[in-house]
C-alpha cells in the first residue's frame, strides 16, 4: 500500500505521520492519533458525527483523504477547551441541556464554532441552515440552537 | 443549577400534589458525565482499543431469503493476517429472549437480506473486509415473504418448525404457521356492546417500518477465552443483564464466567435492548484463541441487518352511543415482525394492553398476531408497540367525533379515565391524569380558539390535532443498587439502569442528595459493570429513575442508619441517640450541640478506621403484580405504573406540492414527579422531533425482501432544517403512591402521542382521511376529500 | 473505509489528464467518489485529486465576462459570494442547498457537473444561466456550453484524456433574474425529487428571453427548450407561468421509483415550473 508523509497540526500540535493514502482523517485522527473524540456515524457524509475543522472549515472527516493534510490545521473537539477551562460553547451546551447521549456532541460542537465564526449573533434560522449537516436523534435540536445563541452572547455580547 | 426563566425553558409545570419544596429534585440540574460527552473524553463502544485487538467483519446474505448449499471459507482464512473465520457450523446454539429462534451465524437457510452467513476477525479492519469479501457461498433462492399479506397466507414459511425452538411461557408460535407469537385481551362481551350501540364506526391504519437510527451503529468488544469459559464484552448495552444471560446460555458457559462492561451508550431507543454484535464477536474471540475481538457495525449494516420498529396493520371496530359514550371497542393487529420473533412477545404484549387507549370502554377485545417475514428484523422501539397502537386508536377517536359531530377533545375528554374508573383489564385505575394532560396540551395550542381547519395567507391547509395514549411499565421486574460512601464522605451509586441519554444518571443522585439532605456534587453513579454492579432486569420501559430511584431510596435509608451509629460512637452516646434529621444532620438527641451535617462526615473522622458505610437497596415489583392470564389478559394489576400523557399539534399544508409544516406541538406529559425538569423537558423535545420524522418522513422500504433505502439520505430522519416545531409543554405531576417522591417514567411516553396528534391535524387540514404513517407528500397531492367546509 | 488505491497528486494539467486518461478516478472534494467508495460502488485502483492544479483554480467575476469560474470553485464559495445572491439567483438557491455545510465545503462545481446525477443542483442553475464549460487536453482546450456537454446518463462530451477545467457564465443584464425550486422530503441533505430552474429576461412587462431547466426530470438535467420557445415574447403574468407548467410536461420524462411515482413527479413539475418562473421574474424586477 502507498504511503505518504504529512505534517499536519491537530488541536495546535504538530504531527509528522506516514500513512496510507486511503487512510481518511477521521481514521487518521481515531486510529493514528488515537483522538476519538471524533465519531463516526455514517462513514459518507450524511450525518455530521465526525465534523472536524481544516483550516477552519468544517468538513466531514470521513471524505477527507489524510494525505490531503499536508501543512493543514484542524481542529477537533479535544482542541476545543483551553487552559483546562471549557470552551463557551461546551459550557452552554452542558448548561442548556443540549447534550443527552453525546455521540453527535463532538460534530455539532465543531460545526457550531464554525457557525460562530460566520455569524457573531446567529438567528435561529441561520442556526438551522449552518447546523444542518449535523444529525441528532436525541435532542430534537432545540435546545442545541439555545446553547449556540447563549454562547454567542457570551463570547461576542448581546447582539 | 441551570439558568432558569429563559427561552428554552419551555416549561409550565402543573403541581397537583407533590410539594415543590425539594431541594435537590425538581430543580433541573446540568447532566452527570456531561463533561466527558462535550471534550471527546466519553468511551462509546467503537471507542475500544485493547492490547491484541482484533478487527472483525462479517458476510452477509445478498439474498432475503435462501438455502446455504455450500459455504467456503478457505480463501477468507488463507488471508494473511486472518485470525479467526467463524459460520454457522461454529455456532450450533440458537438464541432469542423469548423462543431462541435465531442462529448467531445463518445455519442451513437465510432468513433476511444481510443475515450473518460468515465472520472474520483479523488484524486490521481493512484485512477483516478483505477476507469477509472472499467468502463463497452458494445459495438456492425461495419464495420471498415480503409483507403481511404473502405471510398471513402460510404458503411459504420463514420458519418451518416452530416445535424445534426452545420457547418460553411468553411466546406463542402457531405450528405450521408464519405466526411467532399472539395476544388476546377480552373484558366484556365486545358482540353485546356493539349492539348497544349507535354508531359503528371502522378503521384501518398502518405504521410503517422505523428504524432507531442511533448515531453510534452497533458494535461489541468481546475477549473469550476458550480454556477458562471467560467472557469479557465491552459493549453499548441499554440491558446488560439480559445479555449476559443470554450469552452465558448461547455459549453454556455458567452465567458468572459472563461479564459485560457497558460503554458509553450512543443512542438507545430500544434498539440496543437486545444482543446483535455481541454474539458474534464472543465466537470469533474463542475461534481467534482468546484475543479481544472489537465488532462494529457500518451505518448499511445497521440498516439492512440489525433492528427495526415492525411495520404493523391495525383494524378498529367502535360501538358508540349518540351522545359519545363508548360501548365496545374491538382491535385486530399485526405484525409484520421480521425473520426473527426477538422480542416481538414484548411489544404484541404491551401493545396489546395500550391498543384500547386511555378510555373507559365496558366491552374490549384485542387479538394480535406476530407474523414472520424475510425481513430485518422488528424490536422494541421506544414505547414497546404503544405508539402504533395510539396513532390508530387516537385516529379512531376523530373519526368517531367527526361521525357523532363532536369536537375531539371533547369525546376525549368524555371517555378519559379517571381516578376509581375501570380500566382496560378490570382493574380500578388510580393516579390518572389524563384529563389534565389533554386540557394543558389543548391549551398548549391554544385549542379552543381554533377551527378544525382553516386557511392561511400564503394558501396552506391547516389544521390541528390531538391524541392521548396510556402505556404500562413492563412488571413484575426488579433492581437493585449498591451505594457505598468513599473515605471522604462522597457517594458512589452502583446501579445498572444504563445512561444513554435520558439522564439517568443524574436523577438517581439527585434522588440519594435529596433524601439524604446532601449536596449533589458529592454523588455519583459508577461505571456499569456486571462482574461489579448489582442486578437490574432492564434499561427500558421508562422504567430506570422509578425502579432504581426507589432502590436508592431504601439504601439510602440504610446508609442514614450505619452512619447514625458510627457517629454515636464519636458523640460517645448510644446508637440509638442520634437521630438523622431532614435537612442531614447525624444529631445527638440528648446532646443537640453534638452533630455532623452529611457534607462534613469525610472530614468528621467518624469513618476513620470503621467499618466502611456500604448499603444495598432493592425494588421489586412481583408482589404488586396480578399476572394477566393468557385467557383474556384480565388482571387487577397488570404492571406497577401506567403513564400517560397528551399532545397537540397544528399544521400548515401546502396543497400545491403537499408539504407539511408542524407549526406548533402543545404537550403535557404526567410525569408523577420531575426528579431534573429539563431531563423531562428533553426527552419529550426529542421525542416530538422523532415523532415528526415517523409521522411525515421516516420509512424503511422494502421491494421483494431488498431494502431500498439503507442509508441516511433515503432514510429520512428530521435534520435541524426539519425542526423549526414551536413547542410548549407542560409537566403535570400527579404523585404515583409507588414512585421514589411521586415519578413516573418518561423515556418513551413523549413519543407516543406525537404521530397521532400531526395524523390527526394533517387530516383536518386535508379534510381527508389518510390511513398510513408516514403521510407523504403524494397521499397529500392526491387525497380524497371529504368536503368539508374550511374556514379563512 | 476506502479500498485501497494509489493518489497522485499532480500540479500540472497535463499530468492530471495523463493520469486520468490512463484510468485514474479524478477526485477533488471527494463529496461522490468517496462516497462510492465507502458504499462499495467504486473501486478504482487510481485516484487523481486534482486540487493543486492553478488552471482549475480562483472565481472572478467582471460586467465584461462574467463568471470565470475554475472547476475547483465550491458550493460554499458559490453560497456565500455577494456577486451569486445579486446577480446568479438561482445558482444562489441551487449550491446553498447541496447536501450540507460540510458537503458543499469540500464538494466542487467541477465535480458537480462531472458527476452528472440527474438530481445534481448546481447542474439546472448553470444551464440556465448559458453557463459553458472549458474542457483542457494535451490537445489543447475548447468550450462547449453547458447543455450540450451531457450526451446521455452519466455520459459527457469529455475525452478521457480532457478535464473540465473551468466554467464561464455570461453577466446577466439588467432586467433579468433567476430562481431555483429544490423539491426535497427533507430540509436538509437531500436529493431533489424534483427541481425547476428558470432565468428570465424581461422587456417591460414581457418575457424578451426565458430559459428553464429541470432536474431529476430525465436521466440527465435537461433545458426545456421547446417550453421556452413558446413562452418567449409572452407576458410576464401569472397566466403564462401556469402555461409553463403545463408545457413543461410534454418535454420531461420522470420515472416512477421507490422515491416517488413519475404522476406525482410530473404534478409537481407543473406547480414547480410556474412557481420557479414566478419567483425568476420577482428577481428581475427587484434587479
Amino acid at each position: 500500500m502507498q504511503q505518504i508523509t504529512i505534517h499536519v497540526t491537530v488541536n495546535d500540535e504538530a504531527y509528522t505521520r506516514t500513512v496510507p493514502v486511503n487512510m481518511t482523517l477521521l481514521q487518521f485522527l481515531r486510529e493514528e492519533l488515537h483522538l476519538t473524540g471524533t465519531k463516526e456515524g455514517c462513514d459518507e457524509g450524511e450525518c455530521g458525527a465526525c465534523t472536524v475543522l481544516v483550516d477552519g472549515h468544517p468538513m466531514n472527516s470521513c471524505l477527507v483523504l489524510a494525505a490531503e493534510l499536508d501543512g493543514r490545521r484542524v481542529l477537533t473537539v479535544e482542541g476545543l477547551a483551553q487552559d483546562g477551562r471549557l470552551h463557551p460553547l461546551q459550557e452552554a451546551f452542558l448548561e442548556v441541556g443540549a447534550v443527552q447521549c453525546g455521540y453527535c456532541t463532538p460534530g455539532m460542537l465543531l460545526s457550531g464554532i464554525a457557525l460562530l465564526d460566520l455569524y457573531p449573533h446567529p438567528t435561529r434560522e441561520q442556526i438551522r441552515k449552518e447546523m444542518e449537516g449535523n444529525i441528532c436523534r436525541c435532542t430534537g435540536y432545540a435546545r442545541i440552537a439555545d446553547a449556540i445563541q447563549l454562547a454567542a452572547e457570551r463570547i461576542n455580547g448581546k447582539a | 443549577m441551570m439558568q432558569e426563566g429563559r427561552d428554552w425553558d419551555r416549561l409550565v409545570v402543573r403541581r397537583k400534589d407533590t410539594t415543590g419544596n425539594e431541594r435537590v429534585i425538581g430543580h433541573t440540574q446540568i447532566r452527570k458525565g456531561g463533561i466527558a460527552k462535550v471534550t471527546g473524553a466519553a468511551q462509546y463502544g467503537a471507542d475500544m482499543d485493547l492490547p491484541g485487538q482484533l478487527y472483525a467483519a462479517v458476510a452477509r446474505s445478498p439474498y432475503p431469503h435462501a438455502r446455504i448449499l455450500n459455504i467456503d471459507t478457505r480463501e477468507a482464512a488463507a488471508l494473511p493476517g486472518v485470525r479467526a473465520v467463524i459460520t454457522g457450523e461454529d455456532c450450533p446454539t440458537l438464541f432469542g429472549s423469548f423462543i431462541a429462534d435465531q442462529p448467531i451465524v445463518a445455519r442451513g437457510k437465510v432468513r433476511y437480506q444481510g443475515e450473518p452467513v460468515a465472520a472474520v476477525a483479523a488484524d486490521t479492519q481493512e484485512i477483516a473486509r478483505e477476507a469477509a469479501e472472499l467468502i463463497r457461498v452458494e445459495y438456492e433462492q425461495l419464495p420471498v415473504v415480503n409483507d403481511l399479506e404473502t405471510s398471513m397466507k402460510n404458503e411459504v414459511l420463514v420458519h418451518e418448525d416452530w416445535s424445534q425452538y426452545d420457547c418460553s411461557s411468553a411466546c406463542f408460535p402457531v405450528q405450521g404457521t408464519n405466526i411467532g407469537d399472539q395476544y388476546h385481551l377480552k373484558k366484556g362481551d365486545v358482540e353485546a356492546g356493539f349492539a348497544q350501540a349507535d354508531e359503528i364506526v371502522e378503521s384501518d391504519f398502518t405504521c410503517g417500518m422505523l428504524q432507531h437510527t442511533t448515531i453510534e451503529t452497533h458494535t461489541a468488544t468481546a475477549q473469550a477465552d476458550p480454556i477458562s469459559g471467560e467472557i469479557h464484552v465491552w459493549v453499548p448495552a441499554q440491558s446488560p443483564f439480559s445479555n449476559r444471560g443470554l450469552i452465558a446460555k448461547t455459549f453454556h458457559v455458567p452465567l458468572e464466567k459472563v461479564r459485560l462492561t457497558v460503554t458509553e451508550i450512543g443512542g438507545g431507543f430500544g434498539g440496543k435492548y437486545e444482543a446483535k454484535c455481541e454474539p458474534i464477536a464472543v465466537a470469533l474471540s474463542l475461534k481467534a484463541k482468546g484475543r479481544p475481538v472489537k465488532l462494529t457495525y457500518g451505518r448499511h449494516e445497521e440498516f439492512a441487518a440489525t433492528v427495526c420498529r415492525s411495520p404493523v396493520h391495525i383494524h378498529m371496530k367502535t360501538g358508540v352511543k349518540r351522545d359519545g359514550t363508548l360501548t365496545a371497542q374491538k382491535v385486530d393487529i399485526q405484525w409484520d415482525a421480521g425473520a426473527y420473533v426477538t422480542t416481538n412477545p414484548r411489544v404484541d404484549y404491551n401493545a396489546g394492553f395500550a391498543a384500547n387507549g386511555p378510555y373507559k370502554i365496558p366491552n374490549a377485545q384485542v387479538d394480535a398476531y406476530v407474523y414472520m417475514t424475510n425481513k430485518t428484523l422488528g424490536t422494541a422501539y421506544r414505547g414497546f408497540g404503544v405508539t402504533e397502537v395510539a396513532t390508530a386508536h387516537e385516529r379512531q377517536m376523530d373519526l368517531i367525533a367527526e361521525r357523532l359531530g363532536m369536537d375531539p377533545l371533547e369525546l376525549r375528554l368524555k371517555n378519559v379515565l379517571q381516578n376509581g374508573d375501570v380500566g382496560i383489564t378490570g382493574e380500578i385505575m388510580q393516579t390518572m391524569a389524563v384529563k389534565e394532560c389533554l386540557e394543558a396540551a389543548a391549551a398548549n395550542i391554544g385549542w379552543k380558539d381554533l377551527p378544525d381547519r382553516w386557511v392561511d395567507e400564503a394558501g396552506n391547509l391547516c389544521g390541528k390535532g390531538i391524541a392521548c395514549f396510556n402505556k404500562l411499565t413492563g412488571t413484575p421486574s426488579t433492581t437493585s443498587v449498591l451505594v457505598k460512601m468513599n473515605e471522604n464522605g462522597s457517594l458512589y451509586i452502583m446501579s445498572a439502569s444504563t445512561e444513554m441519554g435520558q439522564g439517568v444518571t443524574t436523577t438517581l443522585p439527585q434522588i440519594a442528595a435529596e433524601t439524604l439532605g446532601m449536596d449533589l456534587e458529592k454523588i455519583s453513579v459508577a461505571p456499569v459493570d456486571t462482574a461489579i454492579t448489582p442486578y437490574d432486569k432492564t434499561t427500558t420501559s421508562s422504567r430506570s429513575t422509578f425502579h432504581s430511584g426507589n432502590a436508592v431510596l431504601e439504601a439510602c435509608k440504610d446508609i442514614k442508619g450505619q452512619l447514625c451509629r458510627l457517629a454515636a460512637i464519636k458523640f460517645g452516646v448510644a446508637p440509638e441517640d442520634v437521630i438523622y434529621t431532614a435537612d442531614g444532620y447525624l444529631q445527638s438527641r440528648s446532646q443537640p450541640e453534638q452533630r455532623i451535617h452529611i457534607n462534613d462526615v469525610g472530614a468528621s473522622g467518624i469513618l476513620h478506621e470503621q467499618p466502611p458505610v456500604v448499603a444495598v437497596g432493592r425494588y421489586g415489583t412481583s408482589d404488586i403484580f396480578d399476572p394477566p392470564p393468557v385467557e383474556g389478559r384480565q388482571s387487577k394489576r397488570p404492571t406497577v405504573m401506567w403513564m400517560h400523557g397528551a399532545q397537540a399539534a397544528i399544521v400548515a399544508v401546502d396543497p400545491k406540492t403537499g408539504r407539511v409544516h408542524v407549526k406548533k406541538v402543545g404537550a403535557a406529559h404526567d410525569v408523577g414527579k420531575a426528579i431534573n425538569p429539563t431531563g423531562c423537558l428533553q426527552q419529550i423535545e426529542g421525542s416530538i422531533i422523532m415523532g415528526l420524522g415517523h409521522a411525515l418522513m421516516e420509512e424503511m422500504i422494502y421491494e421483494d425482501g431488498k431494502l431500498r433505502n439503507g442509508n441516511m439520505v433515503d432514510y429520512k430522519v428530521p435534520t435541524f432544517m426539519d425542526s423549526d416545531v414551536e413547542m410548549k409543554i407542560t409537566l403535570v405531576e400527579q404523585a404515583h403512591p409507588e414512585g421514589p417522591y411521586g415519578v413516573k417514567g418518561i423515556g418513551e411516553p413523549g413519543l407516543a402521542p406525537t404521530a397521532a396528534a400531526i395524523v390527526n391535524a394533517v387530516c383536518h387540514a386535508c379534510d381527508a382521511d389518510f390511513t398510513s404513517i408516514p403521510i407523504k407528500p403524494e397521499h397529500i397531492l392526491f387525497r380524497k376529500e371529504r368536503g368539508h367546509a374550511s374556514e379563512i | 473505509m476506502l479500498p485501497k488505491f494509489e493518489l497522485y497528486m499532480p500540479d500540472t494539467l497535463e499530468e492530471a489528464c495523463r493520469l486520468k486518461a490512463a484510468g485514474a478516478e479524478v477526485m477533488a472534494g471527494g463529496t461522490d467518489v468517496f462516497v462510492n467508495m465507502h458504499g462499495g460502488k467504486d473501486r478504482s485502483g487510481q485516484v487523481v485529486d486534482i486540487k493543486n492544479i492553478p488552471a482549475l483554480q480562483g472565481h472572478t467575476f467582471d460586467e465584461a465576462q462574467g463568471l470565470d469560474l475554475g472547476a475547483l470553485t465550491t458550493h460554499r464559495e458559490i453560497e456565500l459570494w455577494d456577486v451569486i445572491k445579486q446577480r446568479y439567483r438561482a445558482m444562489f438557491e441551487g449550491c446553498s442547498r447541496v447536501g450540507s455545510v460540510q458537503i458543499r465545503t469540500r464538494g466542487t462545481l467541477g465535480g458537480n457537473i462531472c458527476n452528472g446525477a440527474p438530481s445534481a443542483d448546481s447542474i439546472g442553475p448553470m444551464l440556465v444561466h448559458d453557463a459553458r464549460v472549458v474542457a483542457a487536453g494535451p490537445a489543447g482546450e475548447r468550450e462547449i456550453p453547458l447543455h450540450a456537454f451531457y450526451l446521455g446518463l452519466k455520459k459527457l462530451d469529455l475525452g478521457p484524456d480532457e478535464l473540465l477545467t473551468r466554467i464561464r457564465i455570461p453577466a446577466p443584464p439588467a432586467h433579468a433574474g433567476s430562481f431555483y425550486i429544490k423539491y426535497t422530503r427533507r430540509d436538509a441533505m437531500d436529493l431533489a425529487l424534483l427541481g425547476v430552474s428558470a432565468y428570465v429576461e424581461l422587456a417591460g412587462g414581457t418575457l424578451k428571453t426565458v430559459r428553464i431547466a429541470l432536474t431529476t426530470a430525465a436521466p440527465i438535467p435537461i433545458r426545456a427548450f421547446e417550453t421556452e420557445r413558446a413562452l418567449t415574447g409572452r407576458p410576464a403574468t401569472e397566466e403564462t407561468f401556469l402555461a409553463a407548467g403545463k408545457a413543461v410536461l410534454q418535454e420531461s420524462h420522470p420515472r416512477s421509483s421507490w422515491r416517488s411515482s413519475a404522476e406525482f413527479r410530473l404534478a409537481l413539475l407543473e406547480e414547480l415550473t410556474a412557481q420557479a418562473l414566478r419567483q425568476a421574474v420577482a428577481v428581475a424586477k427587484e434587479a
